[in-house]
């Protein structure tokens, strides 16, 4: 009879940074020990020798302690999830107008998404793109039928298609709308196509409300062992174990993501909704002017475009350097930008109720101060409401979510659920407050007060319009928040008394009176004394 | 210090392999470019690999009735007046018409070492399988080159356009650790060949490119150019294995590919020299650039902003050890 494990290993090897977690078993239960990260290429056994060393020397008497010696560490079992590089997707139409509808589409996939059509680029750079080696796969899409500005050049893209494919049999071949089954597509195929036939696909044409399209993209990048794909998998566990609706947002090296889970009715399964999109990413492979001055605008500093383009440039080639002082703000900076695309591109998403709980995850949030990470996603992912946030600090929901088995992945979730997420505190958004009455706005006039009772006690505060306050509340304390305005406020419906319970987490509490969606000043001066103001509450120690 | 033992806790730090060899050295083709060698054949330096296109575009042709998308196509003579004088890449055929990826005039694509023709794919690339060493990058910019190496700066030196002179003419210059774009637009015009730099920042590549199309699409033309970038956007001091290896090439032909990005030396008589066990240096914060010794963890420590890092303690020269997050360090190899 051979014994049950009673040490867990959960690794999540990201391509930026390797991520190790040792887990012991405690009476009936897995318990975190410790985690630690560093550059993707570290050994990760040199981590888990680590880890277990620290283990020790922290508890001799662990009942682990057998199998935490290092001649005993190679057999400790190991969950682990891998992201692999990311693809390119080539986007192929017969007018610009139609390559946007369908790159709006491939945008909200983990591909890298490249757009060219017959106006935009002459059929040699189009084979240029295709024969690219990191291109894994093309879209030729058009409208069913086609519009009057993609008839034209149906036939001279078929073609192409038909060449890239003989040319490159690695190559996926996806073609929607009137694409399908053209007849220039099959004679520039010709007989007897290299390659699996399975790389040709056919989706219908975009349609508003449909996601056949991304369906089929998300499809072709599927892998079981890859931890950002599996995050799903995880918030609609998490879903069910806390009966709470549930979001999670994930900030990384290649990709960024947002689910939105709820717990199943009447014995039902979860249900979720979810965008995984490389718009998501810390800092795209060739930052343009556009991500640069997205990342611009987050900050307090004085770098000029130039300067910051070199800074993101050197973030992209090596995620893990440079993580203290000026280099942790501009790394926050950055995944508060990419916060704002995943918001921009996920708006049904942002449009539901806040969710009870809110998950920050990803290696982009690994050193970040607890107070900036509630404040890059107040920031960012944005409406009226409360939330409770939480912060997968070990990088463990993903490894969890390859678990194919809910039943298993619910036990180990459900029993690492208090050291898997640090409780970072919870956040109040009003909206529309100062709407009707500027003056509370600029701060003339009161808008009304806040009482807090907490263990008995009652504390009471004014609150002004377009303030940010973070009130201390440790961890594990609940509380119950009042406020009360003079004027009608949003907070799911319009009305003056709100009443919430809170809880407490590192960050405290957050009352955020700032606009909905935040409005910030167009002059960068000014918008960056903004900030910086509402950075000094979240940065503590920062003398600046 | 908490670690299992001094050789394990060094792993965590980022290894930075400086000489790295045999290479498989890759080409970019465009359509339209003209291989002109085929795979399995043995090329010498300075060997013509490929003709490539200045001013590319895309002519419609009547072409053949039936040919393979990527095929050099050359018209027949004596078809007067269609397709005459014609000749390029076949893209795709579309009712009764190719698509011929071509253009005009061609400049040679020229090996930067010896080695042998692995893969040639039309439109897209060749490879190249040699036994030389290479001494590793991050970015190239500009394509390949090829020259005799010459230091004129020191790791962290910054030359300006004055510094760079006729004399060079033929050369890859060591450039230490910062160069700007002014001085790279002289050594082109001077006929420099390429550049070996610590950091080049974007706005320095951006007029590097600009100058190299302008360059590209002028009658003559101009030869060989590559600028290869050691560390990354931002300037730093060339670390001292690299340099140890760039002055042990001090005088000798060298040559610089883009992918991977690395100089080559295909001179197997050099003897290149290794780094020190235990040698780390610092890549950023107050210390960037410092290198000293691995004395061990030091576990989780305060660093500037309230921020709470693994790190290291390394000492440097006579001063007593330091504490330095564990990602802002490097150990080579």
């Amino acid at each position: 009879m051979t014994r049950a494990p009673s040490a867990l290993a959960i690794i999540d090897a990201g391509r930026a940074t390797t991520s190790v977690s040792l887990l012991t078993r405690i009476g009936d239960q897995w318990r975190l020990l410790g985690s630690l990260a560093a550059p993707a290429a570290t050994p990760e056994s040199t981590l888990l020798a680590i880890l277990a060393a620290r283990a020790l020397q922290a508890d001799p008497g662990l009942p682990a302690r057998a199998e935490l010696e290092p001649a005993a560490l190679d057999a400790v079992p190991r969950l682990t999830a891998r992201s692999r590089p990311p693809r390119t997707l080539v986007v192929l139409a017969a007018s610009r107008r139609a390559g946007a509808d369908l790159s709006a589409e491939a945008l909200r996939t983990a591909w890298r998404v490249e757009v060219a059509s017959t106006e935009t680029h002459d059929p040699r750079e189009m084979t240029e793109l295709l024969l690219r080696r990191d291109v894994g796969a093309v879209l030729i899409g058009a409208g069913d039928p086609a519009g009057p500005d993609e008839r034209a050049a149906l036939d001279d893209l078929a073609a192409l298609g038909g060449a890239a494919a003989r040319r490159r049999p690695d190559l996926g071949i996806i073609l929607g709308g009137a694409m399908r089954g053209r007849r220039a597509w099959l004679e520039a195929l010709g007989e007897n196509p290299p390659g699996d036939p399975a790389r040709f696909l056919e989706v219908p044409a975009v349609r508003r409300g449909e996601t056949a399209v991304r369906d089929v993209l998300e499809r072709l990048l599927d892998d079981p062992a890859d931890g950002r794909q599996r995050l799903r998998a995880t918030t609609e566990t998490l879903a069910d174990l806390l009966d709470r609706r549930v979001e999670l947002v994930e900030v990384g090296f290649d990709a960024g993501t947002r689910v939105v889970a709820e717990p199943g009715v009447a014995g039902a399964d979860p249900t979720s909704r979810a965008i995984v999109t490389a718009e998501g990413a810390l800092v795209p492979p060739d930052p343009d002017n556009a991500t640069v001055d997205g990342v611009l605008a987050w900050t307090t500093g004085s770098l000029d475009r130039h300067r910051m383009g070199d800074r993101l440039r050197d973030l992209r080639g090596r995620p893990w350097v440079d993580a203290a002082g000026d280099g942790a703000r501009l790394r926050l900076a950055a995944a508060t930008a990419a916060l704002a695309r995943i918001a921009a591109l996920t708006t049904e998403l942002g449009s539901e109720p806040m969710a009870d709980v809110t998950v920050v995850a990803g290696g982009a949030f690994a050193t970040a101060p607890p107070a900036a990470i509630v404040l890059a996603v107040a920031d960012t992912i944005r409406r009226p409401g409360v939330s409770q946030l939480a912060w997968d600090h070990a990088r463990l929901l993903g490894p969890i979510g390859t678990i194919e088995d809910p039943g298993e992945r619910r036990t180990l979730l459900g029993d690492l659920l208090r050291d898997a997420l640090v409780p970072l505190g919870s956040v109040v958004v009003t909206g529309s407050l100062g709407m009707r009455r500027r003056a509370l706005v600029r701060g003339r006039s009161r808008a009304g007060h806040l009482d807090l009772s907490f263990d008995g006690e009652s504390t009471s505060r004014e609150l002004r319009a377009g303030e940010l306050t973070f009130i201390d509340l440790l961890p594990g304390s609940q509380a119950e928040a009042r406020f009360e305005f003079s004027e009608a406020i949003r907070f799911g419906r319009r009305t003056r008394h709100v009443t919430v319970p809170v809880t407490g987490g590192l960050a405290g509490l957050v009352i955020d009176l700032r606009d909905v969606p935040l409005r910030l000043p167009e002059r960068r001066d000014r918008r960056r004394s903004v900030l910086a103001e509402w950075s000094t509450q979240a940065w503590p120690g920062d003398e600046r | 210090m908490i670690a299992p033992d001094g050789l394990a806790a060094l792993d965590l730090v980022r290894l930075r392999t400086v000489v790295a060899g045999p290479i498989e050295a890759r080409f970019a083709l465009r359509p339209g470019d003209r291989p002109l060698v085929g795979p399995g054949e043995v090329v010498v330096r300075g060997a013509p690999l490929a003709d490539r296109i200045r001013e590319a575009r895309t002519d419609v042709v009547v072409g053949p009735p039936s040919a393979e998308p990527g095929t050099w196509w050359v018209a027949p003579a004596g078809r007067r007046g269609v397709d005459a004088g014609e000749e390029g890449e076949l893209l795709f055929r579309s009712e009764k018409r190719w698509r011929l990826g071509t253009g005009d005039p061609a400049e040679p694509l020229e090996a930067p070492f010896g080695g042998i023709v692995r893969e040639v794919i039309p439109g897209s690339g060749l490879t190249i399988q040699t036994p030389a060493r290479a001494l590793l990058g991050v970015d190239v910019l500009a394509g390949s080159s090829a020259g005799r190496l010459h230091r004129i700066a020191a790791r962290d030196g910054h030359v300006r356009a004055s510094e760079i002179d006729v004399g060079a003419a033929g050369t890859i210059l060591v450039v230490g650790s910062y160069i700007d774009a002014e001085a790279i637009t002289r050594a082109r015009a001077l006929g420099v060949r390429g550049i070996v730099v610590g950091g080049l920042g974007v706005k320095e590549r951006r007029e590097v490119l600009a100058s190299e199309r302008r360059g590209r699409a002028g009658v003559h033309g101009l030869p060989p150019f590559a600028v290869l970038v050691l560390e990354g956007a931002v300037g730093r001091p060339i670390a001292s294995p690299v340099m140890a290896v760039l002055d042990a090439l001090e005088g000798r032909m060298v040559g610089i590919v883009d992918e991977p990005a690395c100089l080559l030396v295909d001179d197997p008589d050099v003897e290149l020299p290794t780094p020190r066990a235990g040698l780390v240096r610092v890549t950023a914060g107050p210390l960037a650039g410092a290198e000293g010794t691995f004395e061990g963890l030091a576990g989780p420590h305060r660093f500037a902003g309230g921020i709470v890092l693994e790190a290291a303690f390394v000492s440097l020269g006579s001063r007593s050890a330091v504490a330095v997050p564990l990602g802002d360090l490097e150990r080579f190899a």
